[in-house]
């Protein structure tokens, strides 16, 4: 007999509906998958067998054929264990084809029967155009964001069967109450001194633009790049699910109610390869570590530590806010839209933040400099050295302004930014840069004069004006960019020292 | 070929140092000869050679033997030829006096511009490569002041003191400045020195024990800095690391008494580490302050102090106490904000006009106040 269930895989950050399709006839016992099942999806074989087997249900002894349609794409990951098994169990006639009706199964089962969660429930079960739903207990708060569907969920089969043939009711959806909550991100009151830094900080966070820190190690840097997550806004509903979407699709943790509505805030180590950062890996496109990051903060500590292809595969995304990942045999785009954080030690010895402190030879100077190719060092709008904070300020020192306070400040200035038609004054480009961000006598000769001196570059100049505008609007100030505004954007964007600082002749 | 084009030849030759082209004039005579044993292959079988050549000397000979067979003498010669540039040998007519009475003279020398035209009292301006403005304004200044009364000035044209003085030489129309350099004429390193190069070049004159296209070895520094020591009257660090370079120039000086002269510098700066160490350690290095403490230890006037008129803009009344809170030490934004409670974009605007007006200097987010104007 034959029986046809729907499920869905994941492809890329988005689900693909599968009728897995189940033919149970006499013949010579056996058991294949076909329809480009990868290794974890053939797999499911055997444990459905032993899942079926451990609940006291009947596993045919005749020709089973399992088809995965459409045949022509590749399904992976174990999500199409549930409905192999359903299908199996209405094929071999042991539940009745009327009850699984206009219901789709996800999760991956156990070997006694259980039902388990699997990554990308969110954009599987947005894909799906059933009634109902039913999802590992662990899933439903997941499942439920779509708000399509009749989201059930199950832990077994057995106590599942129970509900659909039996006279059980379905069990009850847990509530995100139940959870328990996230732990508040480090806050800014932490950072003893550094005031440059921080407001560094606030100026990246307000305004979208991407922060390069160089100091020496301890300084503080990851410290102060961890707390920049907590400045930023919360993420409104669009950009709250296509984040949950991606957080899904790679099996990160979702937070207890589900969606993602906090900036996530991403650190990958400085091994990662290309592929964990841009997203790729073989027939099924993973989305990697920048595509986590949307609507968040990219953190790349020890960014010299980097492999240079790793960072000039940043360029693309960075420009774009969407990586395009090409396969042969898939082709994915992923959202990509973050704010890049980064921190380096200003040369190798780690000391030649202040000036004499440097051991290194200019060889050694040389190298490391050109470890960071220009175009990338380029879409950085800030850069700031920091600096070992002062004994006086690490032990007894006040505390800064909190989190809470400074956030408050971002939140006002993306305000502005988004009656602007952007998420933040970073986005800007050249007319609506010329229209939102004029300048006013003065700043505009300061700025001619750098450009004569041959110290800015055209894009130089625009990256200047857009971190202007955020100086601006933090200060609360209208009209046109001032030259205060300017000269602090200038600031902000200094050289982190390498061989280029050091002094030959004249300087 | 003129003898100067067979040891030209022989010293292009890997690990052909000083000492191996001694004994090998000394074993074969003629350096053409030389070059024939060598190219046999066969120069470790004479024992004063074989002293010379370490641990494995038919290793040493069997691979100058590869080398020597890649390289046509002529050709070679014809390069430095047509590059224009003079080599003088040991012993030659046109090699200079201020060597050859030395104990570790060079064999070869390979020269652009005029030697004849260093006549006066020569010193020595060395120091670290990671200078700090102090040290970096000092130097230009102290070369400036020096070349006006008419001392030529040595140094080695590598980055942070060693420009900032040639700079400075060159910056007055004075004496002719000297270059010692340890890479090949045609190698410029570090690159951006460049211009700096071929100013010295034009106006004194640049020397090097290495032939063209010799790239600057780690273990050429050290034979550099004796050079350097050698055609100085009086050796001036301005700053030095604790374990710099510099440090070594200093005991080649002394091992040929001559004078030795070191700038004080901050005692927390760890760029003054070595000259604060080398004045505290005793009698043999002397304070120098300005250029008339130098001329003083040549037994020269102390020439007529050139004080630049303040051309500078008087900054505006904060601008000012910004540069009070500076001090003389280098300071970030961080420090100044502690010390000034302004907030960032006042403290901005502040710094940039002290910049533009050439009150502060700015290097990787480090501020300088500035003495004076121009270095």
């Amino acid at each position: 007999m034959l029986a046809t269930i729907t499920s869905a895989t994941l492809l890329g950050v988005s689900g693909r509906v599968v009728r897995v399709e189940v033919h149970v006839s006499t013949g010579l016992p056996g058991f294949s998958i076909v329809g480009l099942p990868d290794a974890s999806c053939r797999e499911s074989r055997d444990r459905v067998r032993a899942a079926l087997l451990t609940c006291n249900l009947r596993w045919p002894n005749k020709r089973v054929t399992v088809n995965l349609a459409p045949g022509g794409f590749r399904k992976g990951g174990s999500g199409l264990d549930l409905a192999i098994a359903m299908g199996l169990l209405v094929a071999d006639e042991q539940v009745p084809l009327e009850v699984v009706h206009d219901i789709a199964f996800i999760g991956e089962m156990g070997l006694d029967g259980s039902i388990r969660p699997v990554p990308g429930i969110l954009p599987m079960v947005d894909a799906l155009d059933v009634a109902t739903v039913v999802v590992p207990t662990a899933s439903a708060i997941e499942a439920q964001l779509v708000e399509r569907h009749q989201v059930r969920v199950a832990d077994n089969i057995t106590s599942l069967l129970a509900t659909l043939i039996g006279d059980e009711p379905w069990p009850p959806l847990p509530a995100p109450e139940d959870l328990p909550p996230w732990p508040d991100p480090p806050d800014l009151a932490d950072v003893r001194g550094q005031p440059t830094a921080r407001y560094a900080l606030e100026v990246a966070a307000a305004g979208g633009h991407h922060l390069l820190m160089s100091g020496p190690p301890g300084s503080g840097k990851t410290m102060l790049a961890q707390r920049i997550a907590g400045l930023l806004p919360e993420l409104g509903h669009d950009a709250a699910m296509e984040t949950t979407r991606v957080h899904s699709a790679a099996g990160v943790s979702l937070p207890p109610g589900g969606l993602v509505r906090r900036a996530p805030f991403r650190a990958p180590h400085h091994g990662a390869s290309a592929v964990a950062i841009v997203g790729g890996g073989g027939s099924l496109v993973r989305p990697g570590e920048i595509s986590v990051a949307t609507n968040g903060v990219l953190f790349l500590d020890e960014m010299a530590e980097f492999r240079a292809d790793v960072l000039d595969s940043l360029r693309q995304p960075l420009e774009e806010g969407v990586v395009r990942v090409a396969r042969a045999a898939s082709r994915v785009t992923f959202p990509a839209r973050f704010l890049l954080v980064a921190a380096m030690n200003p040369c190798p010895c780690g000391d030649g933040g202040s000036p004499g402190g440097c051991r290194c030879s200019d060889r050694a100077m040389d190298r490391y400099a050109r470890r960071l190719s220009g175009p990338l060092l380029d879409r950085f709008d800030l850069r700031v050295p920091v600096m070992r904070p002062d004994e006086g300020d690490v032990v007894g020192g006040s505390p800064g302004e909190s989190t809470a306070v400074v956030a408050a400040r971002v939140l006002a200035a993306r305000t502005r930014a988004c009656q602007r038609g952007v998420h933040a004054n970073g986005e800007l480009r050249g007319a609506a840069l010329d229209e939102w961000a004029p300048l006013t006598p003065g700043s505009a000769d300061r700025l001619k004069e750098l450009l004569r001196q041959g110290r800015l570059s055209a894009r130089g100049l625009q990256r200047i004006r857009r971190v202007a505008l955020t100086i601006a609007d933090l200060a609360g100030h209208d009209g046109p960019v001032a030259i205060d505004h300017v000269e602090t954007a200038l600031q902000l964007r200094c050289d982190p020292v390498s061989v280029t600082q050091r002094w030959a002749g004249r300087s | 070929m003129p003898p100067e084009a067979w040891v030209t030849a022989l010293v292009s030759l890997e690990g052909m140092g000083p000492a191996r082209l001694r004994a090998l004039g000394a074993s074969f005579g003629e350096p053409r000869s030389s070059w024939e044993q060598v190219v046999g292959g066969k120069v470790h079988r004479h024992p004063d050679m074989a002293a010379v050549m370490g641990q494995r000397p038919d290793r040493v000979a069997a691979l100058w033997a590869a080398d020597a067979a890649l390289i046509d003498p002529a050709m070679f010669w014809q390069r430095h030829v047509d590059a224009g540039v003079g080599v003088v040998v040991h012993g030659g007519p046109a090699y200079p006096d201020l060597l050859a009475a030395d104990p570790e003279p060079p064999v070869i020398l390979f020269q652009l511009g005029d030697p004849d035209v260093v006549v006066g009292p020569r010193v020595a301006i060395v120091g670290t490569r990671d200078c700090t403005r102090y040290g970096h304004e000092l130097a230009f200044e102290l070369a400036g002041d020096l070349s006006a009364a008419g001392v030529s000035i040595v140094s080695g044209l590598a980055l942070g003191i060693d420009s900032a003085a040639h700079a400075g030489a060159v910056e007055v129309d004075g004496a002719p400045p000297i270059a010692v350099v340890g890479s090949g004429l045609d190698v410029i390193y570090p690159r951006r020195n460049g211009p700096l190069w071929r100013e010295v070049a034009r106006r004194g004159v640049i020397w090097s024990e290495y032939p063209l296209g010799s790239a600057a070895a780690g273990w050429h520094f050290p034979a550099r800095n004796r050079l350097i020591a050698a055609l100085s009257d009086v050796v001036v660090v301005v700053e030095s690391h604790a374990t710099g370079g510099a440090l070594l120039t200093v005991d080649e000086a002394l091992q040929r008494d001559r004078t030795v002269m070191a700038v004080p510098g901050p005692v927390r700066s760890a760029a003054s580490a070595g000259t604060n160490q080398l004045l505290a350690d005793g009698p043999a290095t002397t304070v120098a302050r300005d250029a008339s403490d130098v001329l003083a230890a040549l037994g020269m006037a102390p020439g007529s102090r050139r004080r630049a008129a303040e051309r500078r803009a008087r900054p505006l009344p904060g601008d000012q106490s910004v540069l009070d809170a500076m001090g003389w030490q280098p300071v970030t934004t961080d420090h100044l904000l502690l010390r000034t409670g302004l907030t960032f974009p006042d403290l901005a605007g502040a710094l940039n006009r002290l910049e533009g007006d050439g009150w502060v200097a700015q290097r990787g987010g480090w501020f300088e106040r500035r003495a004076k104007p121009g270095a």
